[in-house]
């Protein structure tokens, strides 16, 4: 038997033929085009006149330029508020969240105490449900802690976060124990120990908990629907949801729906773009809990 | 193992403690706040401050309302504020559920039984000054148990709303004002062109109805406790019906890339629709450049007939201030604000004072206000809101339904509900 | 010697104050977290199992001594009542039964391919590829069913792109037509076989049981795999690049094509991705809600409705708590089960495939 002839880059990567990487590219670049062109059209849109929305949707460059949807969204109705209130919720349900995770994953990965086992045991059973059957009960027990239509009743229930916690314990189980019994012996106290000494050593578990709940937070609309009311307390999931149900008048309206949506999307795209490598492993690490 | 001995009392301790927080911080425990104490939340407004919520059909008339709330906070010193509700129902509904609704609001014919029903209503109608002045037909559907709930706060009716550059281009005259179902569609096929369809008015029995009244069906007879959905004369209707989409004269707003029937009508994308009064306040704000006129509905083959809508102003029964409220739906249901309401959005006051002066103001409304004369008004009994729901879900694909089908699970669904409200 | 017992007994003694201390502070830190998850997550449960068993109408608290237990008679009426509670339930059931139906094959699919094509070593820009197929998943649902809303809009993009290929686009939105009736319509099948329309399930009669997704609801099922095949191929990636490079070349030295390397090789070796994936979908595609609250409020002619939505209007439009909460319950089982007989489907072949 003859030794194996030495394979060509192109044969040991599948195809075997010339055209093969051509073939693969061609694909990619219209799946590629498939992906990205409804947000350059949404971009473009939001900048096109309403009548010129409906007959000329599929061009990216408009006719005429004019910024009448952002008027109307920023001067002319409730955005602004919208957006100060999904700020506002954001950042401390990520705050919240990284606070109590870390220190819940902390004393499940390095406290010894009694309970510790069935305290984890049931994180897993409760990371079972379905965030849909949620929906309805959230609103009863808001309404009867007294937190229903207040900022506290949109935040709280949301810093209820197994999946966070799972994610700092296991970071923090590769911590090598040393740093900590160093501190120990110095007669650092447990918190002192966690909170300047591991916590720091921690940053990329932190940083995936602060991407993750900032997306979720931000993202979040069937909370948001059932545990306010009041017009001052409107998020921008809830408000763009119900700009879309026509809420600002007649007519399609598309530039304004389109704009409001792509405001919605900057934030969370930005910090997509900064934080680009560490949310797809992060997500990659998440899913997997 | 020592370890799962340890877990028992642990885990019971877990769910004690878990429990007991729960409880504790429950806000002084389970009870149910007494009525007219309010829980406290953004849109309770301090005691004698009033929040209305209202279900807008356009600027027109939230414009109008909130002038009028205010011309009243000025007059009386106290404040109110106006909010227009994005779904009016699900909002209230979660207001009541919460105990913490608005102090006004409207309430349209399907809620109010339920509503009624789970004491969410404060029954204030004998209070008011001018309950003898309402139309009694309108009095008559907000009565519950013999007390009347609510005050209405005004009606329309349905019509035929023809645009008159339309009718002109396809060489039609006021001869041609359709009398009959053959002569209304002969005009819907004359107003079709290329880019317009004739007719259109939305997929619903709020606008479909009015062709089963004219046949001489409809979803309630006279007791109110037999469904009559099921009869060859609403099943005629809907062939009826069925017969224009298929000849390609008439079409759903949604099929004309419209909302409603009044976009479709405004943007030129139909030459007539099926709409109410609003439809002129609507107009006005939106499309000014469309020439319209309004003419009674043709008759069918039992005659005339048309749908008659109404909505009342609620007031909850756990609101703060259900003195002041009441002072502003009577000022809100009075005469002059009710011509005013009529000018701005184009609705028909529900006091007989105003009748005459609606009439000679608005000549343009002659036809609303004479449909009134022939004109059903929608089902009151709980539950029956939902069944029309579903038999509007089925009328959305009408055009390639089996009407007869249709007809008989709407019967099946509304002689359950009737049963059930018993 | 001494020195040393004193040494080991200081250290005893610090270890159990350092003990006691610890378990003070483990159970200190992990407390918030349990009062969360407690309270909205644990009580919110209870709390809708006894509203589903109680007749409570909305007002007030539903512990108070006015509301009284029903036993299953929420539940009877959406399963056996055969009137529009149960006819509702079952529409929801359907539409959303197709949904899982299409949406997790094509998406764990889609987002496999994706991975493989992205995963090619020689493949250059390969992580503008990775962010383009990825950026749809960041976005908010209702941001994206906005976008989607004027993509498929009468006269949108999409229907303007059929135009150009002398297609007539329907008004996807508006359209309450199934796709297999419409299918079966062009194949010139207009009304179903009676053994199909005169039996029904759930009040919901077998031929539009199989009347497939409506053409609104095909709009919904294109947008979650959309939005989801980038997660989804990140998994695959990371999981491609867990197989070792002399895995692939050891079944290259045998000669194989690369079909059969795929099937046999690197196939079996993503099973436990293929698996999560699976289970995330199906978790993800029974609870949609968003889309539906956002585009199409369960319109056209009931085909969106999902039982999550329709619990949501249940409670909150018609007043109807208890059937709301014993939808939501259901919905639960039906979760639960799918997962685990995912799990034991996909076990059972591993057993028999090794």
């Amino acid at each position: 038997m003859s030794a194996p002839r030495a394979t060509t880059w192109r044969e040991r990567l599948g195809g075997g033929r010339a055209g093969g990487s051509l073939l693969a590219y061609a694909v990619l670049l219209l799946l590629a085009v498939v992906y990205v062109y409804p947000f350059l059209v949404q971009v473009a849109t939001s900048f096109k006149t309403d009548p010129e929305a409906v007959a000329n949707p599929l061009a990216l460059v408009p006719q005429v330029w004019t910024t009448a949807a952002y008027e109307r969204l920023f001067l002319r109705s409730d955005f602004p508020v919208w957006f100060r209130n999904s700020l506002l919720v954001t950042l401390c349900v990520t705050a919240g969240r990284v606070f109590f995770c870390s220190l819940a994953g902390y004393a499940l990965a390095r406290l010894r105490f009694r309970g510790r086992g069935v305290v984890f045991a049931s994180l897993v059973a409760v990371m079972a449900v379905p965030g849909v059957v949620l929906l309805i009960p959230r609103f009863l027990v808001v309404k009867q802690l007294g937190i229903y239509d207040t900022f506290a009743g949109m935040i709280i229930p949301l810093l209820a976060d197994a999946t966070g916690v799972f994610i700092m314990k296991n970071y923090f189980e590769s911590v090598p124990r040393a740093v900590e019994e160093a501190a120990r012996i110095d007669g650092a106290g447990t918190f002192r120990t966690f909170w300047s000494v591991v916590l720091p050593m921690a940053r990329p578990a932190v940083i995936t908990i602060v991407i993750l709940s900032f997306q979720g937070s931000w993202n979040e609309l069937a909370h948001f629907i059932v545990s306010a009311e009041s017009p001052e307390l409107v998020t921008l999931t809830k408000g763009v949801a119900q700009l879309a149900a026509g809420q600002l008048g007649q007519g399609s309206q598309f530039p304004l729906k389109l704009a409001a949506a792509v405001i919605m999307t900057i934030p969370v795209a930005v910090l997509f773009f900064v934080f680009q490598k560490r949310i797809m492993s992060a997500t990659t690490g998440a899913v997997k809990e | 193992m020592s370890t799962t001995m340890r877990r028992l009392p642990a885990t019971a301790a877990l769910a004690a403690s878990a429990l007991a927080l729960a409880a504790c911080s429950g806000g002084g425990g389970f009870d149910d706040p007494a009525p007219g104490e309010s829980p406290g939340g953004a849109t309770d407004a301090p005691a004698g401050e009033l929040a209305v919520l209202i279900g807008s059909s356009g600027d027109a008339e939230t414009d109008a309302v909130t002038a009028a709330v205010e011309a009243w906070s000025a007059e009386t010193g106290v404040t109110a504020s106006v909010t227009v509700a994005s779904d009016l129902p699900q909002q209230l509904s979660q207001g009541f559920a919460a105990g913490d609704p608005p102090d006004v609001f409207y309430v349209s014919t399907d809620h109010l039984a339920g509503w009624a029903a789970n004491g969410s209503l404060h029954p204030y109608g004998d209070q008011l000054a001018n309950v003898e002045d309402f139309h009694d037909s309108l009095r008559e559907n907000f009565t519950v148990d013999d007390q009347l709930v609510c005050a209405p706060k005004d009606f329309s009716t349905l019509a035929l709303v023809i645009n008159t550059d339309a009718w002109a281009e396809a060489g039609l005259g006021d001869d041609d004002v359709p009398t009959t179902w053959d002569e209304l569609a002969d005009v819907a096929a004359a107003l079709t062109t290329d880019s317009r369809v004739g007719l259109s008015f939305g997929p619903e029995y709020q606008r479909i109805g009015v062709f089963m009244a004219q046949a001489g069906g409809g979803l309630v007879a006279e007791d109110g406790t037999t469904a009559i959905v099921d009869s060859p004369e609403n099943l005629a209707a809907l062939e009826y019906v069925q017969q224009l989409m298929t000849d390609g004269v008439m079409a759903y707003p949604a099929d004309v890339g419209a909302g409603w029937g009044g976009e479709a009508f405004g943007t030129g994308a139909a030459a007539m629709t099926i709409e109410g009064n609003w439809i002129v306040g609507a107009l006005r704000n939106d499309f000014p450049d469309t020439p319209y006129r309004v003419v009674e509905l043709p008759a069918g083959p039992a005659g005339k007939g048309t749908l008659q809508f109404t909505n009342c102003w609620g007031i909850a029964a756990d609101s703060d201030s259900p003195d002041a409220a009441l002072d502003l739906v009577e000022h809100l249901t009075s005469t002059e604000q009710q011509i005013e309401f009529a000018s701005a959005f184009g609705v028909m006051p529900s006091v007989r004072s105003a009748a005459e002066a609606f009439a000679t103001e608005f000549p343009e409304q002659e036809a609303f206000i004479t449909s009134a004369d022939f004109a059903t008004g929608m089902p009151t009994a709980e539950g029956a809101a939902e069944v029309i729901s579903d038999f509007n879900a089925q009328l959305e694909g009408l055009a390639n339904a089996d009407a007869s089908e249709v007809l008989a699970s709407v019967q099946a669904n509304l002689q359950a509900a009737l049963d059930a409200a018993g | 010697m001494s020195t040393q017992r004193a040494v080991l007994a200081r250290t005893a003694s610090r270890g159990s104050g350092v003990r006691g201390r610890e378990a003070q502070a483990g159970w200190l830190f992990v407390a918030p977290v349990i009062v969360l998850l407690g309270l909205f997550l644990v009580l919110p449960v209870v709390m809708a199992a006894w509203v589903s068993v109680s007749d409570w109408t909305g007002r007030g608290s539903p512990f108070s001594a006015e509301v009284d237990f029903v036993g299953t008679q929420n539940y009877s009426e959406l399963l056996f009542g055969g009137g529009l509670a149960t006819q509702d339930f079952g529409t929801a059931l359907r539409n959303n039964s197709w949904y899982v139906l299409l949406v997790v094959p094509t998406q764990t699919a889609l987002s496999l391919f994706l991975a493989i094509m992205v995963n090619r070593k020689w493949l250059r820009g390969s992580s503008f590829f990775r962010t383009a197929f990825y950026f749809p998943s960041v976005t908010s649902s209702v941001a994206i069913t906005v976008l989607f809303l004027f993509l498929f809009s009468a006269t949108g993009v999409v229907n303007k792109v059929l135009q150009a290929m002398s297609v007539s686009g329907p008004n996807w939105f508006a359209d309450p037509r199934g796709v297999l009736h419409v299918l079966l319509a062009w194949l010139g099948v207009e009304r179903g076989p009676a053994v199909l329309t005169d039996h029904a399930v759930l009040g919901v009669s077998l031929w539009q049981w199989l009347a497939g997704p409506s053409v609104a609801m095909s709009v919904l099922i294109l947008m979650a795999v959309f939005t989801t095949s980038g997660t989804f191929m990140l998994l695959f990636l990371a999981a491609l690049q867990h197989i070792s490079d002399e895995v692939d070349e050891a079944a290259m030295m045998d000669g194989t094509t690369a079909w059969q390397r795929f099937r046999f090789v690197t196939l079996p070796m993503l099973r436990p991705t293929v698996f999560t994936v699976m289970t995330l979908g199906l978790i993800g595609t029974w609870q949609v809600f968003d889309q539906i609250y956002t585009g199409t409020q369960g319109g056209p002619g009931k085909t969106t409705v999902t039982p999550a939505y329709l619990s949501y209007t249940a409670s909150f439009q018609s007043q109807q708590w208890g059937r709301g909460a014993a939808i939501a319950f259901i919905l639960f089982a039906i979760i639960i089960t799918m997962t685990v007989l995912q799990r034991r489907v996909i076990r059972g072949r591993d057993k028999d495939g090794l």
